[in-house]
């Protein structure tokens, strides 16, 4: 009965456009009163929820990432992979991969990736004479690879959600995503490259020499010495990974008000009022979750979905298939922090039951959700791609194969090989 | 006259989420300086930063409401005929509110409940924890009714500071 109105209600809600964090507070609230228990208890698990250290990394990295949306760090990055890779054959397109995943190593969100470096590509790359649907389409999916970056808060929010499950350290996810990330950048790279063949994009002039690439990444080296911060801080032991955030933050404002000068007052403002913004939805997702999420153990959600998958099949191969599609499904629909603290509790005992390590179950989670940032009807980085490149979505998806293709083929090879996913962090264990 | 005034007090909330979050930067950073310089842990620090994310949470949530910055699903809704667009608007604003409502309340029986016990770490009360609940539950509210009134006049909210 209290499983029936928690998932009707929750599903209501959701479909009438209620956002998500009120349809899983409101929806929690009409569960317990069918419980007859008093609402009151809904509040205390919220807040509960909220009572954790390393939930603090949370603002501190969204905060860092509008810091360097805002910094002028785009355009440096932008030079360095140009001078690097820019003279091959759809050169800027390959130039935007790597300047893409360069920055989502600096900001940690798909959203501030393609915000930041879609407004330096994608009006370029038009100008320069490539399609727009091509510029859009390498921009949004090469963005997504700050989903599993270091600096990423989606990750922090992961550990969240697996609390009460299994252990799951910061700094375990963050090792674990290093190689995919990389698997990623590869499998984009081949995306962008075969595309531009194909379309006969021209190559731009020649490679300009070591000299210039090394000059180019000096520029670039102070914005990017925040994701050593925090893996040299982590990995030395010397701090927290909440403590790092933190530094973090000092660190992006000194470089882009002391090194690069490019911070006005307005857009620090600007950048504090959407860091701000931001924790608020997010962290109220976190904590409303955390009221959610004991409801469904109490009602054992997560064994019934097992059991009804286990009744499809019992081969891993394919239970893990199928978390695939459910968790990409969802993430169609849901923003990326809902899915993964709605979902996680639901899926990760079920993949665990079948041998899957909870960090790989991680990087698998968060790649698909980045999956559904690129995918109508609410795909997020698409929404931004889209509007600078000023075309549909429609259009993009119409040439959106190959790219898919790419995120595709990175899903596969971590799923199936964990190797992938767990070399890096047993090795530094 | 309400928008303004709605206006004026999602500015506030604004600035003082900011405050807040640049409090919480500096308690975690002064808990590294004390760890490493002055070889003393401040226990406060985590404590205090701890408390200060649940107001910039409060605040921040708040005027995400205002601002619609919470993210739901919209699609569907865009099918039906305009008019009945328009009732569902006006049917999510008021759950928005009634859950605003709801927080406020329970807020409030968990800090007035928790009011006599003390802290561990900090000299406050601990039910200073459940504070910000009855803050953004009393935000949202207004800030829902503001938006149901702003649907019924065929207005719009504008961001009070962007």
């Amino acid at each position: 009965m209290e499983l029936t109105v928690l998932t009707l209600s929750f599903t209501l809600l959701l479909v009438m456009g209620v956002p998500v964090a009120f349809a899983i507070g409101l929806s929690s609230i009409a569960t317990i009163l069918a419980a007859g228990l008093p609402t009151a208890v809904v509040f205390q698990k919220m807040i509960g929820g909220m009572q954790v250290f390393s939930f603090l990394a949370i603002p501190f990295f969204v905060f860092a990432g509008e810091l360097m949306l805002y910094g002028g760090i785009a355009d440096r990055i932008v030079k360095f992979a140009n001078s690097l890779i820019g003279h091959v054959r759809g050169g800027l397109g390959m130039s935007n991969v790597l300047g893409c995943t360069i920055f989502g190593g600096v900001a940690g969100s798909p959203l501030a990736d393609v915000s930041a470096m879609g407004s330096v590509m994608i009006p370029l790359m038009k100008k320069e004479g490539y399609d727009a649907d091509y510029a859009v389409n390498v921009t949004t999916h090469a963005a997504l690879v700050g989903a599993i970056m270091p600096t990423s808060h989606n990750m922090i929010i992961f550990t969240l959600a697996t609390s009460g499950i299994a252990s799951v350290s910061v700094l375990g996810l963050i090792l674990a995503g290093l190689v995919p990330a990389i698997i990623l950048t590869l499998c984009n790279l081949a995306a962008a490259y075969w595309v531009a063949v194909k379309r006969g994009y021209p190559t731009h002039g020649a490679f300009p020499g070591w000299g210039q690439v090394l000059k180019a990444f000096g520029g670039a080296l102070p914005g990017l010495l925040v994701v050593v911060i925090i893996l040299g801080g982590i990995l030395s032991g010397a701090f927290t990974a909440t403590e790092s955030a933190s530094i973090a933050v000092a660190w992006a404002l000194f470089v882009t008000v002391f090194i690069y000068r490019s911070l006005t007052w307005h857009n620090f403002i600007k950048a504090c009022a959407k860091a701000c913004k931001t924790t608020g939805v997010v962290l109220l997702l976190i904590g409303i979750s955390n009221a959610f999420g004991y409801f469904m153990a109490l009602y054992e959600v997560p064994q019934k979905t097992g059991e009804m998958m286990q009744f499809i099949s019992s081969s891993p191969w394919v239970i893990f298939l199928m978390i695939n599609i459910l968790l990409f499904i969802l993430g169609t629909f849901l923003d990326m922090a809902a899915t993964i603290l709605i979902c996680t509790p639901i899926f990760m005992p079920i993949a665990m039951q079948f041998g899957m390590d909870p960090l790989q179950f991680g990087i698998l989670m968060l790649i698909n959700c980045a999956l559904g940032l690129n995918t109508p009807p609410v795909g997020t980085v698409q929404f931004v791609g889209c509007a600078i490149g000023e075309i549909s979505v429609g259009q993009v998806m119409r040439t959106i194969a190959p790219f898919y293709g790419a995120l595709g083929m990175t899903l596969l090879l971590v799923t199936y090989v964990p190797t992938f996913s767990l070399w890096l962090p047993n090795l530094l264990k | 006259m309400f928008t303004k005034f709605c206006a004026a007090i999602s500015k506030i909330s604004l600035v003082l989420a900011v405050i807040g979050l640049i409090t919480v930067i500096l308690c975690v950073q002064w808990q590294v300086i004390g760890r490493y310089v002055f070889n003393d842990t401040p226990t406060w620090a985590e404590a205090l930063a701890l408390l200060i994310v649940l107001f910039v949470t409060a605040f921040g949530l708040a005027v995400g409401v205002r601002d619609a910055g919470h993210i739901g699903l919209e699609s569907l809704v865009v099918l039906l005929p305009e008019q009945w667009q328009h009732r569902i608007e006006i049917l999510i604003h008021a759950m928005v509110a009634l859950f605003g409502y709801l927080m406020a309340q329970g807020g409030w029986l968990w800090a007035s409940a928790k009011w006599g016990e003390k802290k561990p770490m900090l000299p406050v009360p601990d039910g200073i924890d459940y504070v910000p609940l009855i803050i953004a539950g009393a935000l949202i509210v207004l800030f829902s009714i503001e938006h149901i009134v702003a649907l019924l006049r065929g207005e719009e909210v504008e961001p009070a500071w962007n």
